[in-house]
């Protein structure tokens, strides 16, 4: 009987590295370098897929974009990335929806063909709330059928970036969340956060919140 | 053997020439002209016809096994198509073959229901009192053919034949008038001396094709059941409608939810059950003194699922406010489609693992919720003038590979991810690449001449935005048309 209470106790105590990593409650730091469980798609510029852990957008998260004033390339970011997703899959009937909720000015189909985008593919939503566009990125994100979820919003709380977030993750595709800056200093549960601002020649990117990744200012020096 | 060639030349001159079959008793029996044993025809009334050029052989392809109640209601001269509809619906409880003859007649064919309902002449009484039942005043007969029951009952005889012999004598007596030919044709036979079928049928055949018009020669032998006739039988139209009254009246949607799911369920059984789909449902919820709440939904596409139903109906009533509590409701679908083949993929839902549900039920699920016209796609327009160059799609494609507009796309100059709904006058911006000139749509009143120049914001603004402008070629104004987002 002591016999039996003498192994379960052995069997608790850790007895090496890889039992203590193993523990589902330990948690790892990972560096840039490791590569990640899920898949990235690159975002075109070498400097910042230099940055992000596994060198691109992460699949299946959702990641937020601050900034005040569109036309500082935050689409552009993104457009390599919404391309080659759309091109992953073999079959074409196959091909992922790309969902842009609440865009600020109507997205120009032709500069989309010219990037590359399917624009078969493409879905335009315009809610008429904010609550909406929240419910709709929802249903996007969490159907499993759009690779990507571009959404636009002028503030949100904490609890819908949380389901948006999850809903990401059960659907396996990318949500991005444009808000303006002002929301820079609130805590938020997206995977990966940058801040866009102007500056010259081009755009600063300043990495807020980088999940297996080192946050601070991007230098986009060259393509 | 003598006997036997006698008999089988008269029904030869029986084929060849009414005469013989007018000259006929009335009452007595025809004899039966042996001929080697006709085949028996297929119940089924929709059989091939011969050719018409061909002379048809009197009795082996006769349609005899086919007994026609034709009903005409003659008060009615012009039945709306739906009064008629209805008319069938009555007649199907007699046959399941029932057609409709416009403008204001029906025709049964009962051959198969003589025995069920005892006898000839209870069936036939049985159908007129569906009629009387109804308060509808009609003329009925049967008879062996198609026109044969029609006419005779135009002409107000209600006979009962049954037998192909007995028909010529039984049609001698209609007068031309019945037949319902156009006016000119009954004109010409009129002032021929001819105004009964009697008359029309001792005209030698070949020159009454030749002389008025051929299909009077052929109605003559569908008449007399020498040439089959096949009709297309009326289908009715179906559709799903269930009705659920509470016990007592609801007030909350929440549980109009539940309460819907059985409905639900059988409408799903019943379109699986036909192999069909709907692609619209209306749901309609009483109140005690309001007039119902009418719920239309539309579908993305044809579907049969529970579960998509379901979907939909629950994000039209979230979005529902009650003006009234919930005495009952009714759910009635739209016109029955027959499901394509994709939407019955049943490996669809294997290739990718971990999916949810599929394009069409997302569209429909955002537009049951947004609106129809919140949801749209974009399309490319072969077109030089930039505003004119995309517009929406509201019908989109949501199965199958998309298209692709290779030849359409422009790998020119660069274009702006976001379009200005209207050009906005600016001050001269620094030029970064350009020009690029558009001159086009002289012949429609909208015709634009404009550089298009790649600028940086103009001075005194912050730098760092990238905009697309163009300078109108006669103002020498300047306007930003677009962002670089």
């Amino acid at each position: 009987m002591s016999c039996v209470a003498v192994k379960t106790w052995m069997l608790r105590e850790p007895s090496s590295l890889a039992d203590i990593l193993a523990d589902a409650r330990v948690w790892k730091l990972k560096d840039a370098s490791a590569a990640p469980a899920r898949p990235v798609w690159s975002t075109g510029l070498s400097s910042l897929d230099a940055r992000l852990p596994g060198g691109g957008w992460p699949t299946a998260s959702l990641i937020e974009v601050l900034l005040d004033e569109t036309g500082l390339g935050e689409v552009q970011l993104f457009l390599p990335a919404l391309v080659a997703c759309q091109r992953s899959t073999q079959d074409s009937r196959e091909a992922p929806w790309l969902v842009w909720i609440a865009p600020p000015h109507e997205p120009y189909a032709p500069a989309l063909a010219q990037q590359g985008i399917e624009l078969g593919r493409l879905l335009v939503v315009r809610p008429s709330t904010a609550t909406e566009a929240l419910w709709a990125a929802e249903q996007a994100l969490s159907s499993g059928v759009c690779a990507a979820v571009l959404l636009w919003l002028k503030g949100t709380d904490d609890r819908w970036l949380r389901r948006l977030k999850l809903a990401a993750e059960a659907g396996g595709s990318l949500g991005v969340l444009f808000r303006p800056a002002r929301h820079r200093f609130e805590s938020s549960p997206a995977n990966l956060r940058l801040s866009l601002s102007r500056g010259s020649p081009c755009a600063r990117v300043d990495l807020l919140k980088v999940q297996g990744g080192r946050p601070g200012p991007v230098d986009l020096g060259g393509p | 053997m003598k006997l036997r060639s006698a008999k089988s030349r008269t029904a030869d001159l029986f084929a060849a020439d009414y005469r013989s079959a007018v000259r006929r008793p009335d009452a007595s029996p025809a004899p039966q002209p042996i001929a080697p044993l006709a085949p028996l025809a297929p119940l089924a009334p929709l059989s091939m016809a011969p050719p018409l050029t061909a002379a048809p052989h009197p009795l082996s392809r006769s349609p005899r096994r086919q007994l026609w109640y034709a009903a005409v209601f003659p008060q009615m001269t012009q039945l709306e198509p739906s009064v008629l509809q209805k008319l069938c619906l009555h007649a199907q409880a007699f046959t399941s073959f029932v057609s409709i003859e416009p403008p204001n007649a029906l025709l049964l064919e009962i051959k198969g229901s003589v025995k069920l309902f005892g006898s000839l002449q209870r069936l036939h009484a049985d159908i007129d009192a569906c009629w009387r039942q109804l308060a509808l005043p009609v003329r009925s007969a049967t008879a062996p053919s198609t026109l044969a029951a029609l006419w005779l009952a135009r002409a107000g005889d209600p006979l009962q034949i049954e037998d192909v012999e007995m028909l010529p004598g039984h049609l001698a007596k209609v007068p031309i008038a019945c037949t319902a030919w156009d006016g000119e044709l009954l004109q010409t036979l009129r002032a021929m001396g001819v105004t009964s079928l009697s008359e029309l049928m001792r005209l030698p055949r070949a020159g009454l094709a030749r002389r008025l018009n051929p299909a009077v020669v052929q109605e003559l032998d569908i008449a007399l059941a020498r040439q089959p006739a096949p009709r297309r039988a009326f289908v009715p139209r179906e559709r799903f409608r269930e009705r659920c009254d509470f016990e007592t009246e609801i007030e909350h949607v929440a549980y109009l939810e539940k309460a819907l799911d059985p409905l639900i369920e059988r409408c799903a059984q019943f379109l699986l059950k036909r192999q069909a789909g709907v692609q619209a449902l209306q749901l309609r919820l009483k109140h005690r003194e309001a007039p119902a709440t009418r719920v239309q939904l539309g579908l993305a596409s044809i579907t049969s699922e529970q579960r998509r139903l379901t979907d939909v109906l629950r994000q039209k009533l979230t979005g529902l406010e009650l003006k009234a509590p919930v005495r009952g409701m009714e759910l009635i679908s739209g016109a029955l489609r027959a499901l394509s083949a994709s939407s019955l993929d049943a490996f669809a839902g294997l290739t990718r693992a971990g999916s949810r549900d599929s394009a069409p039920q997302l569209v429909e699920r955002l537009r049951a919720r947004l609106g129809e016209e919140a949801v749209y796609g974009v399309c490319l327009i072969a077109e030089h003038r930039p505003e004119a160059a995309w517009r929406r799609v509201h019908e989109l494609r949501l199965t199958g590979a998309p298209q692709v507009a290779e030849g359409m796309i422009d790998q020119g100059m660069p274009r702006p991810v976001w379009l200005l709904n209207e050009p906005l006058p600016l001050t001269k911006p620094q030029l970064l690449q350009g020009p690029e000139r558009i001159e086009s749509g002289w012949w429609d009143g909208k015709g634009v001449a404009r550089d298009y120049y790649v600028a940086r914001t103009p001075a005194g603004h912050p730098q760092g935005i990238r905009l697309w402008v163009f300078q109108e070629r006669q103002s020498k104004r300047w306007y930003v048309h677009g962002v670089f987002a």
